[in-house]
């Protein structure tokens, strides 16, 4: 009998250390210090189900340089990095 | 020296069962099986009831019962959606299991399946070792009938015990004993109700103008001659005369098969475009497989599981030449995925029957870009003889315009 691989996807978020001002910009990404945010977006999704879907996006750019996108999960508060 | 001996493994409620999934306390009430989802030409097809459950039963509700009179019968029936795919993929691993002990099975149905026990004998001590063995292996409760034709076997197992199996007396296998076979097999189903001939798709309709003219048992019916039964009922009234007295057609075994299959778990219910996107990803994963080992393929199995609990759907896809080219597959396939009456949240692509193996025509003038191709290809297999089926993947957008970056595109297996 054969083996039932899943797919792999693409641009899985994963975890990220985020410093977060009051107004829940944030201020450090793995401890670079936030330059400008460039775009802030919010994603909502499967609020029929059991497990919605909320994500509070940033585009940042860090003093080095570096532009990030990471979000915060707003249903568990946690902080992922995607690109 | 032995003869057929035949032995029926019977499930009551299989289907029904599966399609019940964990509610199980549901089968004590009044259940039958929704009639399957229409699609396409079986638009204007009859509405009947599959499989019932025991409570049904007693209120006259049979399989294969119009709809609406089942639920004059019973008002509150319940009707629970078929699960055709969960079904075929459990049925076929039970298939699988019996073949492993070296039974060569013709299943007549989901939950109906009989095999010839002579060539096995031996093997395992006897008709009373085989189904020990055969029990065994299956892991499932199942009822077991042995005669010496395959009705009578079928009659049998509906009257046996999960844990008593009945056997037909002329059963032995010894040839000298064969002598009577079909008379003991006769007499052994002349007190059965005609209603067993339902197990025979053909003559699912028989029983009831049977019961009307007042023919009860199938002993009534043997007793009839072979031409007035023709008069009435034509071919279908000699071949339920031939069952009754104890004859039946010979076995004919489904060639042992391989099991080859895909799925891809959709993350939100998809139909349409990104659907078709998904079943290019299965396509290309199943060609890949070195299980296939450069083979074309005859025939695919789609199926999908539903939302909200709706149940499965399944198709079967027979090509028109056996294909292994993932575009011309993509073409036959993508139509049959308008006839799906949901949204899906996984879809599933197996191999049922493989052709012979593909093969490339050399064209007079070779054109450099096939060239090229071929090469390409030729490299690709290389890469994943050596490094397995990851070794050259591309990239596929399943749902480009999400809103969730991992939800638009997985690494497939590249096809060059």
């Amino acid at each position: 009998m054969s083996v039932v691989t899943g797919p792999r996807r693409l641009s899985i978020p994963r975890r990220v250390a985020v410093d977060a001002a009051d107004d829940g910009s944030p201020k450090v990404v793995d401890s670079r210090i936030v330059d400008a945010v460039r775009e802030s977006w919010l994603v909502e999704d499967r609020w029929w189900t059991d497990r919605p879907l909320r994500r509070r996006y940033w585009e940042v750019v860090t003093t080095c340089g570096r532009d990030e996108v990471v979000f915060q999960d707003l249903e568990s508060g946690r902080w992922w990095r995607q690109r | 020296m032995f003869v057929s001996v035949i032995a029926c493994v019977l499930l009551p409620r299989f289907q029904l069962m599966i399609a019940a999934g964990d509610r199980l306390e549901l089968l004590r009430e009044p259940v039958a099986l929704a009639p399957a989802a229409a699609s396409g030409s079986g638009t204007g097809a009859a509405q009947q009831v599959g499989e019932v459950s025991l409570a049904a039963e007693a209120f006259g509700i049979h399989p294969g019962m119009r709809l609406g009179e089942a639920l004059a019968r019973c008002p509150r029936l319940v009707l629970v959606p078929p699960d055709p795919a969960g079904v075929a993929d459990f049925w076929e691993r039970l298939l699988v299991r019996l073949e492993s002990i070296g039974a060569a099975v013709e299943p007549e149905r989901p939950g109906l399946v009989c095999f010839d026990v002579s060539g096995l004998l031996r093997l395992h001590g006897g008709i009373d070792g085989v189904i020990a063995v055969a029990r065994r292996a299956l892991r499932t409760p199942a009822r077991f009938g042995v005669a010496p034709s395959r009705f009578a076997a079928v009659a049998a197992a509906t009257r046996a015990r999960v844990r008593r199996p009945e056997i037909v007396a002329g059963a032995s296998g010894v040839r000298s004993e064969r002598v009577d076979a079909r008379a003991q097999a006769r007499a052994y189903l002349a007190p059965l109700p005609v209603a067993l001939l339902r197990a025979r798709p053909m003559l699912a309709d028989l029983p009831e103008p049977l019961e009307r003219l007042g023919v009860k048992t199938l002993g009534e019916l043997a007793a009839f001659s072979p031409m007035a039964l023709a008069d009435r009922f034509g071919k279908l009234g000699l071949v339920a005369h031939d069952l009754a007295s104890g004859g039946d057609s010979a076995l004919r075994p489904r060639p042992a098969s391989e099991y080859l299959r895909e799925s891809l778990e959709l993350p939100e219910a998809v139909s349409g475009l990104q659907l078709e996107r998904g079943l290019g990803l299965l396509i290309d994963r199943l060609i890949a497989r070195r299980e296939r080992r450069g083979r074309t393929i005859r025939a695919v199995v789609i199926s999908a599981v539903l939302v909200e609990h709706g149940g499965t759907w399944r198709e079967q896809v027979v090509f028109r030449d056996a294909l292994a080219d993932p575009v011309r597959m993509r073409l036959a396939l993508a139509p049959h995925l308008a006839l799906m009456p949901a949204p899906a949240e996984a879809l599933r692509l197996a191999v049922e029957r493989f052709g012979g193996p593909a093969s490339d025509q050399r064209s007079l003038l070779q054109d450099p870009a096939a060239a090229r191709a071929a090469r390409l290809r030729e490299a690709i297999r290389q890469a994943r003889v050596a490094a397995g089926p990851d070794a050259a993947l591309r990239v596929l957008e399943v749902d480009p315009d999400s809103r969730f970056p991992e939800r638009r595109a997985v690494l497939a297996p590249f096809e060059g």
